[in-house]
């Protein structure tokens, strides 16, 4: 046929227009079905203008639920100036109700901007204010509810809890370690305009914010006010330059209570320097440990067995030759010949010199290493140091010795106390942490629950007896002896470190320390206190850490209501101490039979009988000599 | 009126009356805006519509031969027609092109009657020179030279977007010709030479391309058009926001009832609705087709195919730009756009279509 090829380019040029459309479906099917989503919150972004509710940051609790961390709800006005018809009017009115100048307000809401807030006079506002404002009922004003964080203990635990920025992000401590569980999402109300800025008659959108999870901290409050308090006692008495205290439950590494000086309130965290801030001293701090360390050579020792405590001796002449350097013992002439738990009582630099010899320098290391020195931690807050050790092979003869005492070396806060809960737990090694558990703030359904973390088993439970009954004769017998409380079982050990400024000791400026558990036979608690460059004292651990120690326990024996025991040990007496003397429970016997018991003591009568009904103080407690004793007679 | 022609009409009506309902739903808001009557575009083009039935009811009674006649006169008219508005104070520029004639409210655009025009004129060569057209020599290039005058000077206004609907309709209907098909080898390589010229001689067109490759790499200056059309496509999903409910007419979309209707049509009905307006198209360009094909005049069925093959390709250019298949060259949406001289021209050619159908048998 003539149109042969005609007709057929004619049915190709159909075909040519079916593949057009054919690819325009398939770019349609694409954008409409797999793009939608996608290009939906594009445009969703585009037509909607977000007013923004904050959410809550979840609350802060210790470990009773007590708050230390919570949020203050404030109302703040915010304009969107493109949907304001008749801004003369609105910017009256509001001037009006919010005492302020006409032209600013103007300003305010005719800003080229998509959402303006009302900044300061908006912020803040009260009831009647927020409600005068609602009442105009102008298109484009909007009060909205803005959450502040609050601190109501102010500088309580504020190196831990840390503080949060202008848009309340966690920016140190708890807050920024566990931001992701406190700080929730915000949520908006949405409302749709057109390109314009003007309000569309679209229905709006309310995306309701998620408050963030509570969390409760290991913390027990009543022990960190106890703490607080001794801290800024210590501060007036003292003028040190810096302070610490660490309380830890020895038996799972959970932090009791924690703090330092100099701190800040994270209230108004901008009033401080970084460095106050930043630096968390119980687990930032580095420095040599002093006498403290000494428990860690004792345990290695007694695990070891290189040494018995009762009947092996040591002659300490005041200082010792190590490798053609002398290392002095702190008491000038020394302590003479003693048994080693003499050695340990004494605090005797030599005798424990002669220890870190009978170990040697490996198995001293090894043992270092074991209780965790040398490395973080890992409790759960931000800016740990690690601590330095020697590096094994730099370790002679003198390193070990000064190793074995406490010096030359450098560690944590976190790092002692670990190592000697471990000492003293039956030899356990656990990671130190501070939050306790997470929950849902509506539900309070427990979203995690934290569980003490079991690293390893350093020493065994019958070493680790020997070490707690060691460490209670250094408090009731020893350096310790300031720490000693009646009626109560005390273990502790006392530090007094020399200051170290570029590898010269210095003179005159040491850390005094203490570290000290109770009950001594099975500790609950054990308290860490470091006072770094104290004026006007003695400068030994015993005479300025251990006391304050001593108060840290008497307000927890007060709290935890522990009730005395009878067989403590019982200290030995200076001339200086006013003495203890034990009481028996004489209720019910007869008044003939009582002298013998109350010779040391004051007696005063009531009533006119012969036996004796009830007696104040109550028996079976140690009281102090010469004090009165209430009797009442039938 | 045969079976053949009802459909015609029937797909032509439903087009037209589509796309007034959704120039009415599309340009409501800017309307009111701009004339505080949000009839304002609505009102026109249905008068638009008015006289382009009219014009397609007398055109089909129009003996079609009479154009293979006039063919010269109609080709010198349409080129005066094309000097005469590049000439400033007689053509008006309106978005950045001169290519109106201004009457009142009205515009007309030379640049769309010349396309029928030459569409008669190549229509009545190819018809005349049908044995020599295999010669590329003798029956090509007359016609190219012919065509390229036309294009040049439509793109001295500067309308691309009718340039290029104009040379692929030609183009088109060489095809159908006798004309060796490695002709099309040598024209696609010529055509991609020009493109590049034509891109180095107005850097614009760089951004417009760079935009469709990434529209987000200038969210708010060339990629501004086809983000904002794809805002309205992307959303509307299978079924789309409903009539009345689009969200980009609301000052988002620049001129959303001319060049970018479709992106309405596509958010205000979805995927579906566009499945349905395909099926129109397809079944006018398929109808038309069976016209050309049946016909045993070689003119009509140059000048059918023609016809029908200008719409469509204009159809499948505006869609693929408004979809971002290829970069933005402003062409209207046939039957849809908002516009007196496209949707009068569309019409017409439907028109003489429908006349040449009444031939076949």
């Amino acid at each position: 046929m003539f149109h042969y090829k005609i007709q057929k380019r004619l049915y190709y040029m159909f075909l040519i227009i079916l593949l057009c459309f054919l690819a325009i479906i398939i770019r349609l099917f694409y954008v409409q079905v797999f793009k939608t989503k996608d290009l939906n919150e594009l445009a969703h972004n585009l037509w909607s203008r977000n007013l923004p509710i904050l959410a809550d940051r979840g609350l802060i609790t210790d470990r009773n639920g007590l708050v230390l961390a919570s949020n203050i709800t404030t109302t703040s006005l915010v304009v969107i100036p493109n949907q304001i018809k008749e801004k003369d009017k609105v910017a009256k009115d509001l001037a009006d109700i919010l005492n302020t100048d006409y032209l600013n307000m103007f300003k305010h809401i005719s800003k080229k901007t998509a959402i303006e807030r009302i900044h300061p006079e908006g912020r803040g506002l009260s009831y009647e204010t927020a409600d005068a404002i609602n009442k105009l009922g102008y298109d484009g004003v909007y009060l909205v509810k803005e959450s502040k964080r609050y601190y109501p203990y102010n500088e309580l635990l504020s190196h831990v809890l840390g503080y949060v920025g202008i848009d309340n992000q966690g920016l140190s401590g708890i807050e920024l370690q566990y931001d992701k569980y406190l700080k929730g999402n915000n949520g908006a109300i949405k409302y749709y305009s057109d390109g314009k800025g003007a309000r569309l008659k679209l229905s709006e959108v309310y995306d309701a914010p998620v408050n963030g999870n509570n969390i409760s901290l290991t913390i027990d409050l009543n022990i960190q006010e106890a703490v607080e308090r001794e801290l800024d006692n210590a501060m007036t008495s003292f003028n040190p330059e810096q302070a610490l205290i660490l309380v830890m439950d020895p038996n799972n590494g959970e932090i009791i209570a924690m703090s330092s000086r100099p701190n800040f309130n994270p209230n108004n965290y901008q009033n401080y320097t970084t460095e106050v801030i930043n630096r968390n001293l119980p687990i930032w701090g580095t420095y040599e440990p002093g006498s403290t360390f000494k428990i860690i050579t004792l345990a290695a020792s007694l695990e070891e067995k290189t040494v018995n405590l009762f009947e092996d001796y040591f002659h300490d002449t005041g200082s010792v030759m190590v490798d053609g350097a002398r290392i002095k013992c702190w008491k000038a002439g020394g302590h003479g010949t003693q048994t080693y738990l003499e050695v340990v009582q004494n605090s005797c630099n030599p005798g424990f010199v002669s220890l870190g010899q009978k170990l040697g320098t490996k198995r001293l290391y090894n043992y270092l290493i074991d209780f965790g020195f040398g490395s973080k931690t890992g409790i759960d807050l931000n800016g740990e140091a690690s601590g330095i050790l020697f590096k094994l092979d730099q370790m002679g003869p003198v390193e070990t010795a000064t190793t074995a005492f406490g010096q030359g070396i450098s560690v944590t806060p976190i790092q002692q106390v670990r190592g000697v809960a471990a000492a003293i737990n039956g030899g356990n090694l656990y990671t130190p942490y501070i939050l306790r558990s997470i929950s849902e703030p509506e539900t309070n359904e427990m979203i995690l629950l934290n569980k003490p973390q079991f690293i390893k088993q350093v020493i065994t439970e019958e070493t680790s007896n020997l070490v707690k009954y060691t460490l209670e004769r250094v408090v009731a017998h020893g350096t310790g002896r300031n720490a000693y409380i009646e009626n109560y079982r005390v273990g502790g050990k006392t530090g007094t470190a020399q200051k170290v400024n570029n590898g010269i000791y210095m003179v005159g400026n040491y850390i005094l320390s203490f570290i000290g558990f109770m009950p001594a036979d099975n500790p609950d608690y054990l308290v860490y206190v470091a006072i770094d460059n104290p004026k006007g004292v003695t400068q030994y651990g015993g005479t300025v850490a251990a006391p304050i120690a001593k108060n840290i326990m008497l307000s927890i024996i007060d709290y935890k209501e522990y009730k005395p025991v009878k067989n403590e040990l019982l200290r030995t007496y200076t001339w200086l101490d006013t003495k203890y003397l034990y009481l028996e429970n004489i209720e019910g016997k007869d008044i003939k039979e009582i002298k013998e018991f109350l010779k040391n003591f004051k007696i005063e009568y009531s009533g006119s009988g012969t036996k004796i009904i009830s007696q104040s103080p109550k028996g079976g407690s140690y009281i102090k000599e010469g004090s009165t004793v209430k009797l009442m007679l039938n | 009126m045969n079976k053949n022609n009802l459909v015609i009409i029937i797909t032509v009506l439903s087009l037209s009356l589509f796309g007034l309902i959704m120039v009415y739903s599309s340009s409501s808001i800017w309307s009111e805006y701009k004339f505080e009557d949000s009839l304002y575009f609505f009102k026109h083009q249905g008068l638009f519509l008015c006289i382009g039935i009219l014009g397609m009811y007398i055109l089909s009674k129009i003996d079609y031969k009479i154009y293979y006649k006039k063919a010269n006169l109609i080709i010198l008219i349409c080129f005066l027609l094309l000097g005469l508005v590049l000439i400033p104070g007689i053509g008006t520029i309106r978005n950045g092109s001169r290519s109106w004639f201004g009457i009142g409210s009205f515009g007309i655009q030379p640049s769309e009657f010349a396309k029928i025009g030459l569409i008669i004129f190549t229509a009545k060569y190819l018809a005349n020179n049908e044995k020599i057209m295999a010669n590329f020599k003798k029956g090509a290039v007359p016609i190219l030279i012919i065509i390229f005058l036309f294009f040049a000077l439509i793109m001295l206004e500067p309308d691309f977007g009718t340039g290029m609907v104009i040379v692929g309709t030609l183009v088109g209907m060489l095809f159908v010709s006798n004309i060796k098909l490695n002709f099309f080898a040598y024209a696609a390589v010529t055509g991609l030479v020009g493109i590049a010229a034509l891109i180095i001689a107005a850097p614009y067109r760089i951004a417009r391309i760079i935009s469709f490759l990434n529209p987000w790499s200038d969210p708010l200056g060339s990629g501004f058009q086809i983000i904002q059309s794809l805002y309205a496509i992307g959303p509307a999903g299978l079924f789309g926001l409903g009539f009345g409910n689009s969200i980009q007419k609301h000052f988002y979309l620049p001129e959303p009832q001319t060049d970018f209707i479709f992106a309405i049509i596509s958010e205000e009905f979805g995927f579906l609705g566009i499945i349905i307006l395909a099926t129109l198209y397809l079944t006018l360009f398929y109808k038309v087709l069976k016209i050309s094909i049946n016909s045993s005049d070689l003119f009509a069925k140059y000048l059918s195919f023609g016809l029908i093959f200008g719409i469509m390709i204009q159809t499948v250019l505006n869609i693929s730009v408004v979809i971002g298949l290829v970069p933005v060259t402003g062409v209207t949406l046939p039957f849809f756009s908002y516009g007196g001289s496209s949707l009068l021209v569309s019409l017409a050619s439907i028109g003489i279509i429908l006349n040449i159908s009444k031939e076949v048998k």
